[in-house]
């Protein structure tokens, strides 16, 4: 799609936003009546006349008196008691608040019971949540939802891992309450292989560019989602702290890591005490190691809340970074009894496992997070990670190779990859990423010499002449050289030295053999290669003329430099 | 003279006290001046008066022998009952069944004759046919006590062919399953409503009774869809089918909407109601069927028939803290009914205490010999320990017990086919779809010994029968209970190398009982079946998040995961051939 192509109307924009602001406000459903609510604030500037301004009238009837008791036991969290009194009505509103009163009781209710035992509940103990579903499901069948009551249907579903009716039902959603951006996110996040086919039944409506947009990003479709949002900023959306965070999320996911800090910088400016996404901003400043800054920020986000998900995963980054890990540990725990839902604590609680050599515990924080988000290619690579440590390199590579899948072009993943089938004997296959990691671009430098070492064991002395040369000519190009640090290096020379001799160029193989006098370890080898190689020209300048002679000659040397490989790949 | 006439005027009077006294429930009063009357008149009308205060003052032996002593027990059909009736109520069956054996009624009426000198003389306005039913009823009561259940069963059919009103026959027919749902078909056509009601009842009988019937040897939709749409209390349709009589249109018509009107009013009763939450509960409807069960207990706390539908609907939802609370209740108001021990049973069921269930139910079935669901119970909690011997020796008890149900049949199959004895459970499975051929349950069951058997294509034809059923009476989803069906389904056709099939009917299972491991787990292995390696994997790492010790899933997983190592592709865009190095240009 062409973001030349979006247009919106911002004055029936600010209308919808108004209808679904009174609609959300009155259902309880508060994280989208925030972000509507920001919305509106940013679209200040557009003055709508008196007559348009749209009212909803939505009335209960008999019901009301109900309902606003109901509504109150429901703001008080008291959900049982709001469900119990609004289970006999039939008019949209109340009705929907039994629906939702029930399963937020259940969520509570499975929350309040975390408190105790430190892993999420068990997932086969909810037959609550199954007889919510199913009463839900008869109704849906026979047509009695409306969008809002869907859209209940539709987290029930999820929450029950059915996610392709879930993913039917959100659409059924947006199509008939295209403001709930809820049910926009939850499509977004389910949507994953279907895509395309989910676009083409979503309604055209401005909240389908937001919903493009924010899946995007989630996809790591990075460029296409940071050009959507630069529009909506550009449109006028100005003080949208939503769409802010959201290009900053962007950039981080780009690696545009200094972007993303100055945008986060300019969110905070604009509204200090807001504390979404910034446990992001605290991994991009604990990817720079910006000690100062990080710390500043856990001491800015503790005064704000000290008991929020995201302020936990501050503190814990910084902990960590000062590489107290079992604190760091600590206050990721602490994040996850706030909510067991949030996905990056469960990452980074994985790494620092990790780093206290907590295998077990490791991996049952990675596996939490691939639970919740199967599209972490973090958590896979740690999966990875942690069953190779295991020696259970049959699971490791099934790891990595999921992490693989979702970022087809990090060189630290398939360089994984390669290094697991080479432990299972499966050679080619682990050149075959070797290759793809160079391909794409090797951050750490190890792939070129793994590459070469696989050709040469595959026997193919064309290819592995090549690599070992390209990984010496970048070798050579690094300033500082420590011999004795590089035996890889040496070994290339020496290889290459080898390979020269045989085929009788003989400078050439001068040049290396002369390279490897530079190391203690090669320094013998490089010696007999010299001596080998004078003893060529000499043979060389006696039997010019006979070819035959050359032939057995090189033949010989063949055999006498396989050994020599032998060594080579240890 | 004068004396005479003073002394009737008298008598008169006291009798009059008598059936005041009898009316106000002051037995012993009623029983004093019934024995001045006696005094006065030795008549045998007022004999039998004053046996029957006796008998309402539990002074049973008493009463019996007062009768005897005039030898009014032979002679009077009425007297003949209240004698029988006495030593019945006394325990003493022995004496009871003499009485009525010896009584000069019993021979023609055991050989179908009406006996001709019947007199009615001590109760007015009662008939013939209403005495003879009583004693036929009697007599199949103290028959079924001495453990006689199949002729008792005949005299409770005769009493009702007698008296179409004889609600008590009926119900004992039907409470202790002693036909078979067809048997009770046919008895209801069969009884003479015409000679005995007029017009308009007839239907309004007939439909009361067809309310009583069993519900669940085959899936049925309950007669009133919106039951809870609104308010429960409001009724909106009507059954609509209703048996018409050949008779002028208009007047067809105004007894119809008559009866609709009484009909309709009925739909309000609480006996209505159980009747409805029984098919709801035999449908797998647990959730309407427990709240129409409490809003009937709301009104009405200790309705006989609709307690043991409410505690199998908490039994089935697990909910113990209620079936506690009820058990206790019911002890301490009824410590003489098997209802009360059999809540305190299932509530050591539902807790797994099955030594304890085991003593509470053996209590119930002292109370009421005849209680069947007791003894399924006591079934199921040895089953629940694997003790299958010993479990099917108790359906087998409770096979005897209630002749017209088949599922003792069809629990004593399920335990043959846990021992492997595929083919003693294929002829208890064939008994009990003798009895009950519509029953999902029995065919599902059928479908699964054949299954053992490896007979796949016949256990499909089987499961699908079934489906079939259940989707006749249920538009739209069906129940969680059935997830089990499709999961078979699912196997069957996994065996029958049908795997697209087979992942639907997981799948359809996995939306009826969604996260469940086995299901899953089965899913995966269609998945690795057809070679879709990646999907298997996804699959069986959900089934081992959902149950760790799931050891299929994890030599499937560790197999598979060696498999996919040799795969070819190690990411997804490779190459087949082994890649070329170029070298980059400076």
């Amino acid at each position: 799609m062409d973001v030349t192509d979006i247009k919106i109307d911002l004055k029936t924009m600010k209308q919808d936003v108004l209808r679904g602001i009174s609609q959300c406000s009155e259902r309880g459903l508060v994280h989208a009546l925030k972000w509507l609510s920001e919305l509106n604030f940013s679209l200040n500037h557009i003055k709508l006349l008196a007559e348009d301004i749209p009212l909803v009238h939505e009335d209960c009837g008999e019901e009301s008196a109900t309902f606003l008791l109901a509504k109150s036991y429901f703001n008080l969290k008291e959900y049982d008691r709001c469900a119990f009194f609004v289970r006999n009505c039939t008019t949209p509103k109340p009705r929907f608040l039994h629906f939702y009163a029930r399963y937020l009781a259940i969520e509570k209710k499975k929350l309040d019971n975390m408190t105790d035992t430190n892993c999420p509940p068990d997932p086969t103990q909810n037959d609550e949540m199954k007889a919510l579903c199913s009463e839900l499901k008869n109704s849906y069948y026979e047509d009695q939802l409306d969008g809002f009551c869907s859209y209940v249907y539709g987290i029930v579903l999820k929450k029950l891992d059915l996610k392709s009716q879930a993913l039917d039902v959100f659409v059924k959603v947006v199509q008939k309450e295209p403001v709930l951006w809820s049910a926009w996110y939850e499509l977004g996040k389910l949507a994953c292989d279907k895509y395309n086919n989910i676009l083409s039944q979503v309604p055209d409506h401005w909240m389908k560019y937001f919903f493009l947009a924010h899946t995007n990003l989630e996809q790591l479709n990075n460029d296409e989602g940071l050009e959507i949002y630069q529009k909506f900023y550009d449109m006028g959306l100005k003080n949208n702290s939503y769409v802010m965070s959201q290009i900053a999320l962007g950039y981080h996911n780009n690696r545009k890591l200094l972007e993303a800090i100055e945008m986060f910088k300019k969110i905070l400016e604009f509204d200090p005490y807001r504390l979404d996404n910034l446990d992001i901003y605290s991994n991009l400043l604990y990817v720079l190691e910006n000690k100062t800054e990080l710390a500043d920020l856990a001491h800015k986000v503790v005064n704000i809340d000290k008991y929020r998900v995201e302020t936990c995963c501050v503190i814990g980054n910084y902990y960590s970074l000062r590489s107290d890990h079992a604190k760091a540990v600590l206050y990721f725990k602490r994040a996850l009894k706030l909510n067991p839902q949030f996905l990056s604590a469960w990452t980074l609680m994985g790494h620092e496992y990790m780093e206290m050599k907590n295998i077990n515990a490791a991996i049952q924080s990675y596996r939490y997070a691939i639970e919740i988000n199967a599209r972490d290619y973090r958590a896979w690579y740690g999966l990875g990670q942690t069953y190779e440590i295991l020696k259970m390199p049959f699971y490791s590579l099934n790891y990595y190779k999921q992490a693989q899948m979702l970022k087809p072009n990090d060189s630290r993943m398939i360089i994984a990859l390669g290094e697991t089938y080479e432990k299972l004997d499966r050679t080619e296959n682990a050149l075959k990423c070797y290759y793809k990691a160079c391909a794409v671009g090797d951050v750490e430098g190890s792939a070129l010499i793994k590459l070469a070492k696989l050709y040469d064991k595959l026997n193919d002395v064309e290819n592995a002449t090549a690599v070992f040369t390209e990984y010496c000519l970048r070798e050579d190009e690094k300033k500082e050289k420590i011999p004795e640090e590089q035996p890889e290096y040496y070994s290339a020379l020496q290889y290459l030295a080898n390979y020269y001799l045989r085929k009788g160029h003989l400078d050439d193989a001068y040049m290396y053999a002369y390279k490897c006098l530079e190391c203690e370890q090669t320094k013998e080898q490089g010696k007999a290669l010299l001596k080998a190689i004078a003893s060529k020209r000499i043979e060389q300048d006696d039997m010019e003329p006979d070819n035959e002679v050359s032939m057995s000659a090189t033949r010989e040397e063949d055999t006498k430099n396989d050994s020599n490989n032998m060594d080579l790949t240890f | 003279m004068k004396i005479s006439g003073k002394m009737t005027e008298l008598i008169e009077k006291y009798r009059k006290l008598v059936q005041k006294y009898l009316d106000l429930r002051s037995y012993n009063t009623a029983m004093f001046w019934a024995d001045r009357v006696v005094v006065l008149t030795d008549n045998s009308k007022d004999v039998f008066w004053l046996a029957h205060c006796m008998y309402m003052e539990k002074q049973y032996h008493r009463a019996a022998f007062l009768l005897k002593a005039r030898n009014l027990e032979k002679k009077n059909i009425l007297c003949t009952s209240l004698a029988a009736k006495c030593y019945f109520e006394a325990l003493d069956l022995e004496q009871a069944l003499q009485v009525i054996n010896n009584s000069d009624f019993n021979t023609p009426l055991t050989e179908g004759n009406i006996p001709p000198d019947i007199e009615l003389g001590f109760l007015e306005d009662t008939s013939k046919s209403h005495a003879i039913s009583s004693f036929l009823l009697l007599k199949g009561r103290i028959l079924a006590a001495m453990d006689n259940r199949s002729l008792a069963a005949n005299y409770y059919k005769q009493a009702l062919r007698y008296d179409v009103y004889c609600f008590e026959a009926l119900d004992l027919l039907t409470r202790y399953q002693m036909l078979s749902s067809q048997e009770e078909y046919e008895l209801l056509n069969s009884l003479p409503f015409a000679e005995q009601c007029s017009i308009e009842e007839v239907e309004i009988v007939k439909h009361l009774y067809e309310m009583r019937l069993k519900k669940f040897h085959t899936p049925m939709e309950p007669k009133i869809p919106n039951l809870f749409a609104s308010t429960p209390d409001c009724i909106r349709s009507l059954p609509g089918s209703i048996i018409s009589t050949p008779m002028s249109s208009s007047d067809k018509m105004q007894i119809d909407s008559c009866v609709a009107v009484i009909l309709s009013k009925f739909q309000t009763s609480l006996d209505f109601k159980v009747s409805q939450a029984e098919i709801l509960y035999y449908n797998g409807d647990y959730d309407n069927c427990l709240k129409l069960t409490e809003t009937v207990l709301q009104k009405d706390p200790y309705h006989e028939g609709c307690l043991p539908i409410h505690i199998a609907c908490l039994v089935e939802y697990k909910q113990s803290t209620k079936l506690f609370s009820l058990g206790h209740k019911l002890v301490n108001l009824y410590p003489n009914k098997a209802i009360s021990w059999y809540a305190v049973g299932c509530y050591y069921y539902v807790i797994n205490n099955n030594d304890s269930a085991r003593g509470n139910l053996t209590k119930a079935t002292s109370l009421d010999k005849l209680f069947g669901p007791a003894w399924l119970v006591y079934g199921h909690s040895f089953a629940n320990e694997k003790e299958h011997d010993q479990a099917m020796a108790a359906y087998f008890k409770a096979s005897q017990l209630m002749k017209g149900c088949h599922l003792p049949h069809l629990y004593i199959g399920i335990e043959c086919g846990l021992t492997n004895n595929v083919w003693l459970a294929e002829k208890f499975f064939e008994q009990a779809q003798a009895i009950a051929p519509n029953d999902p349950f029995t065919l599902q069951e059928r479908g699964l010994i054949c299954f053992q058997k490896q007979e796949y294509e016949k256990a499909e034809q089987y499961f699908n029968i079934a489906l079939e059923k259940i989707r006749k009476v249920k538009r739209g989803p069906l129940t969680p209970m059935w997830a089990p069906l499709l999961n078979n389904l699912g196997h069957v056709c996994r065996k029958l190398k049908k795997y697209d099939q087979a992942l639907e009917y997981h799948n359809e299972a996995l939306i009826l009982n969604p996260q469940h491991p086995a299901t899953v787990s089965a899913v995966a292995f269609v998945y690795s079946l057809m070679d879709k390696c990646d999907e298997a994997l996804e699959w069986f790492h959900k089934a081992l998040s959902l149950n760790r010790d799931d050891t299929f899933s994890r030599t499937m997983l560790n197999s598979l995961l060696e498999r996919a190592a040799d795969d070819l592709l190690p990411y997804s865009d490779s190459p087949n051939e082994l890649p070329n190095f170029k070298q980059s240009q400076r």
